[in-house]
């Protein structure tokens, strides 16, 4: 393919009523990245378009956009892999979604700055520095519960493409709370129950959907759907009561005492009777459906073998305390190519 | 014969029924044996390993110790469940340390894991496993005249590096399978979106309902007649609480959608009532009056 079409959205308050489109036919050039070819549409064709960029080495964060759909740096992605990836002669190039279009790619950040200030998104030291005049120390382990969040930059892909926040924009998003999670889990921060109370308000860390877009769209690696899970870890340790801290009991138990849920008392359970109540036409539906098994109302069937969940749960509580689970890096798999290694294992047998 | 150590889940042993028989119906007309793990528990969907990691890696380890005493891979026919044995297994395979105390747990019950399985989902394997040329050659009834939305739920795509299957960005198989069993895949924009399911008890009002609608919304504003998932949450999700959604926006969607077995099923010749069409809580009637 020697031309592509690079369609960008555009859009000026000044001037237009509504976003529009307007497409590009540029070269295509080896080892050419989308932030090169929009410098190239700006350069040759049309200087109205607007876009931020700065350090064009996926550090700085500044050129996140949409592209065919999904967030990302356009600095880092090529232009090339692209059109490969989705056997196309277009790329279609947007702001990140979720937060409102200033002009053009350019997006509101003060949304998502007046968010961050909620959770103080800085450094709150619970003790005086060291008297040696160092900086404050940290145990290797305790620095690795943060060392993935620390390298968030703010770049906004993970609150574009959230699924929560599409639905609702009153919620924190993934970039905030994960950037409460560095702090939180900070073994040198003294602001822990603070930064915990801003994120639980209006169930903001209860609102992810777990769909965990936001992790597969960072480009840091900074795991801020794996953050969000470890947050509402840590405030379950602090004696934060949530509704999802009342639903992993209800599984915790279910899997105690006959090893599958028993979702047919789980709304009782979940939200009391009165919640149960609400759920009477749902539950009346399913039953003529024929997705109700009478028996689970009495507890229904456990699992085989099930004194051993049993004996195992009683130890692994046990040993809860004394096993240091690390955080793995995610290595950013793009894909494995799971057909390709599976011929890989048949020709090695 | 290809076989299985089948991991049903919690779903389709309970709000889902019709997915378990249509599974197990369509597997064994692909030649796939599947060796139900009845002693597998809960994968804990999320819910376990946001209250207890450590206990959440137990529970699963010896689901997939249940597997490896079998000595064959995991099939599963739930998303969630799919995403939770998976990171359960890179855990346990990455950290040394932690599989250590999980293995010192499990010992307890005479169980290891040594990490010898693989886990797989239904929709990979009669891609990869039976192949879509032998699917092609079962197809007694083509669905042709169909327009069948994908919705792939988001965990048997993401995050990729606990999936890795195809890429998340474009993934392609839901689209492979409808097009081998002869009907219409039509691309929407909400076949890479969430249903809402994980948040239910939470943002019931606020995320859930509406992300359901606008999916729903999605596949009928392309026309399509009916939208297929591999997941039994999103199921449940986008069909049994399709009217709540409605009742929120305000809107009639009626749009049914079909778990993945059933659809092949039909494809490939079993009738509509043996695949529990009749279960769905959106009218499948047009469905079945064109298959009849």
């Amino acid at each position: 393919m020697e031309f592509f079409n690079l369609k960008v959205f555009r859009y000026d308050p000044t001037k237009d009523s509504q976003p529009y489109y307007k497409t590009y036919r540029l070269p295509v050039e080896k080892g050419m990245t989308v932030l090169a070819a929009l410098f190239k549409a700006k350069e040759e064709q049309d200087p109205s378009i607007s876009f931020r960029y700065n350090c064009r080495a996926a550090i700085c964060g500044s050129c996140a956009m949409r592209i065919n759909g999904h967030a990302t740096l356009a600095c880092k992605v090529q232009v090339t892999h692209l059109l490969d990836k989705y056997q196309t002669d277009t790329i279609v190039v947007e702001p990140v979604g979720n937060i409102k279009p200033l002009k053009d790619l350019i997006y509101d950040m003060d949304w998502v700055v007046d968010k961050l200030k909620r959770i103080k998104p800085w450094f709150i030291p619970k003790e005086a520095p060291p008297a040696d005049g160092k900086e404050y120390r940290q145990d290797p382990f305790d620095h690795q519960k943060i060392d993935y969040a620390s390298d968030c930059i703010l770049c906004n892909s993970c609150m574009s493409d959230c699924n929560a926040l599409k639905a609702n924009k009153d919620f924190l998003g993934p970039m905030v709370i994960s950037k409460a999670y560095r702090f939180v889990a900070d073994s040198r921060d003294g602001a822990k129950k603070e930064r915990l109370e801003e994120v639980l308000k209006e169930f903001n860390l209860e609102w992810c959907v777990r769909c965990m877009e936001c992790t597969t769209r960072c480009p840091k690696e900074v795991q801020p759907y794996e953050n969000i899970i470890r947050t509402r870890i840590i405030a379950a340790e602090e004696g934060f009561k949530s509704p999802g801290e009342i639903h992993a009991e209800i599984f915790e138990k279910d899997i105690y005492n006959r090893g599958l849920l028993n979702e047919m008392l789980l709304p009782m359970r979940q939200e009391g009777l009165l919640g149960a109540a609400k759920r009477a036409p749902f539950g009346i539906r399913m039953f003529f459906k024929g997705k109700v098994n009478i028996a689970d109302f009495f507890g229904g069937h456990k699992v085989k073998r099930h004194e051993e969940v049993q004996k195992i749960m009683d130890k692994a509580r046990q040993m809860k305390d004394k096993v240091k689970i690390k955080i793995i890096p995610d290595v950013q798999t793009v894909y494995e190519d799971k057909r390709k290694s599976k011929k890989l294992k048949e020709q090695k047998a | 014969m290809l076989r299985y150590a089948f991991y049903t889940g919690c779903s389709a042993k309970g709000v889902a029924p019709e997915l378990y028989e249509s599974t197990k119906l369509v597997a064994e007309k692909l030649g796939m044996e599947l060796i139900e793990l009845e002693a597998a528990t809960c994968c804990g969907a999320g819910a376990v390993q946001e209250k207890d990691e450590f206990m959440s890696l137990v529970i699963n380890a010896r689901n997939l110790a249940l597997a490896e005493e079998l000595g064959l891979d995991m099939l599963t026919i739930c998303n969630t469940c799919t995403l939770m044995l998976r990171e359960a297994k890179f855990k346990l395979d990455k950290n040394p340390e932690v599989r250590e105390a999980v293995n010192e747990v499990l010992k307890e019950t005479g169980l290891e894991y040594k990490g010898t399985i693989e886990v797989t989902h239904f929709l990979w394997e009669v891609i990869d496993a039976v192949g879509l040329d032998k699917l092609k050659s079962m197809v007694v009834r083509p669905l042709k005249e169909f327009n069948i939305a994908p919705f792939y739920g988001c965990h048997i795509i993401r995050p990729p590096y606990l999936i890795g299957y195809e890429d998340p960005d474009n993934p392609k198989s839901i689209e492979m399978l409808i097009e081998a069993l002869g009907g219409n895949p039509v691309d929407h924009e909400a076949r890479l979106a969430c249903c809402g399911f994980h948040s239910f008890w939470s943002a019931e009002d606020k995320v859930t309902l509406r992300l359901t609608a606008m999916d729903t919304q999605a596949a009928k504003k392309q026309r399509a007649d009916f939208m297929v998932t591999p997941c039994p949450l999103c199921h449940t999700q986008l069909d049994a609480m399709q009217p709540e959604a409605e009742e929120k926006i305000g809107v009639n969607i009626g749009m049914p959608v079909l778990h993945l077995p059933q659809l092949i099923g039909l494809a490939i010749g079993l009738k509509p009532k043996e695949l529990g069409l009749h279960k769905h809580v959106i009218s499948t009637k047009s469905i079945i009056e064109k298959v009849a």
